[in-house]
């Protein structure tokens, strides 16, 4: 596949050929983050199609450097408007979207494949990996965590820092750069 | 708060697990410091990697799969842009082109409804509070349609500024929890504080269109944030559409 900031330059100019081409490549990681995140496939969908069409009428949100982090950042934003709209956290303490505009550098880890990632993720003992999966696809502020866990604050924020070391680490040995 | 322990808030906040204000803070922290800055870089791979899991599976695969429609869909509603780009051949116009045709909808509807209501009323005053709508709505349509109206962009949205009258405009609109509804705010100039606005709901299209009851002349900004019904008198959770005017 072509570069995605050379297709996204296209995409500047309208070319439908190429947001096609981004759609065949990213769809399935945009669609896996709401479905993940939401548990409903109307509603993974109509994230999935939100996030394109934003990409198409405004493509020059993306700046340089590694568009598979900022597509799983957008997705993941939107998606946790759709949870905070349903649910109870419009009324809790919110968690901060990630930023999407802030440029983010190329990265070894753009075009890894889901099946390493989730490896490297099961290895991870449960007292990190689950703060981690409630953080990032629940929605859940560390104070959340740590009130439904029962566990110190501070030691749920230690977790969530060792388990994303550890997720690093694992993921770099396999990796070649 | 020792080195270490901001550590772990930026690693939090690489997560996006921290609350909005916290999250503040360890964004002008990391401005300042190469060592959390350069954390925060090793950390956001991790979550992109993370990220990178989720990712639904291939034909053929076993787990979840994107339906074959979607694209369907995606590819029709971004035609549909270039279509509407064609008609209105103006550049500030194309990222609007494909809700525009709801708005006018929903706003047309409103007036005929008004006005049809108004032709049934036998009191004068009500009569005449019904043509006092329906000129509104007129004005609202007018406004919204015009070309030399400002758009500032919002999160599915716009706010639309034309002689000093403010209107939102959403689409794609959820519709609130129950017992909630989505409220508008103002922040006068030179204010500190946002005051309550209208409350609103979007329609079953998600559609929503806001004449904003004040001069935009004295407004600094709108936002809209998800209220208890009847509204609130300061915002209890964070704004989902901020537009600044000024």
């Amino acid at each position: 596949m072509e570069d995605a900031s050379l297709l996204m330059a296209r995409v500047v100019a309208r070319d439908t050929k190429a947001f096609e081409q981004l759609y065949d490549a990213y769809g399935r990681l945009v669609y896996g983050i709401a479905l993940r995140m939401l548990g409903d496939v109307g509603a993974a969908e109509d994230v999935t199609q939100a996030v394109f069409l934003k990409i198409w009428t405004a493509p020059e949100r993306f700046r340089e450097g590694n568009f598979a982090g900022w597509i799983a950042r957008v997705s993941r934003n939107r998606a946790l408007d759709v949870l905070r709209s349903v649910s109870a956290h419009a009324t809790a303490e919110l968690p901060e979207t990630l930023p999407e505009d802030e440029p983010m550098e190329a990265t070894a880890f753009a075009n890894l494949d889901a099946i390493r990632v989730r490896r490297a993720l099961a290895e991870l003992p449960p007292e990190q990996r689950d703060p981690i999966e409630m953080g990032f696809f629940g929605g859940l502020t560390h104070e959340e965590m740590a009130r439904r866990s029962g566990v110190p604050l501070g030691t749920i924020k230690t977790r969530i820092r060792s388990g994303l070391g550890r997720l690093r680490a694992a993921l770099s040995e396999s990796v070649t750069v | 708060m020792t080195h270490d322990a901001f550590l772990d808030d930026v690693a939090a906040y690489a997560l996006g697990s921290l609350r909005a204000t916290d999250a503040a803070r360890v964004r002008e922290h990391l401005r300042l410091c190469p060592q959390c800055a350069a954390e925060y870089a090793a950390l956001s791979e991790a979550t992109t990697a993370l990220a990178m899991g989720a990712q639904a599976c291939q034909t053929g695969e076993n787990g979840p799969q994107v339906s074959a429609f979607l694209k369907g869909r995606i590819m029709r509603d971004v035609r549909a842009t270039l279509d509407g780009d064609r008609r209105v051949d103006a550049p500030s116009m194309r990222s609007h082109a494909a809700t525009w045709p709801a708005y006018f909808t929903a706003a047309a509807c409103l007036a005929i409804a008004l006005i049809a209501t108004a032709s049934n009323f036998w009191l004068a005053s009500r009569l005449s509070q019904a043509r006092q709508d329906a000129a509104a709505m007129q004005t609202m349509l007018a406004d919204t349609a015009s070309a030399q109206a400002r758009r500032i962009a919002v999160h599915d949205g716009d706010v639309i500024v034309r002689d000093g009258r403010v209107y939102i405009a959403m689409h794609d609109m959820t519709q609130p929890p129950k017992g909630m509804v989505y409220q508008a705010w103002t922040l006068a100039r030179g204010a500190k504080t946002v005051a309550p606005s209208l409350t609103f709901m979007p329609d079953a299209q998600g559609v929503a269109i806001v004449a904003v009851p004040m001069d935009a002349r004295a407004l600094a900004a709108v936002a809209v944030s998800v209220e208890p019904a009847g509204g609130s008198k300061a915002p209890t959770t964070k704004p989902i559409a901020f537009a600044a005017i000024e």
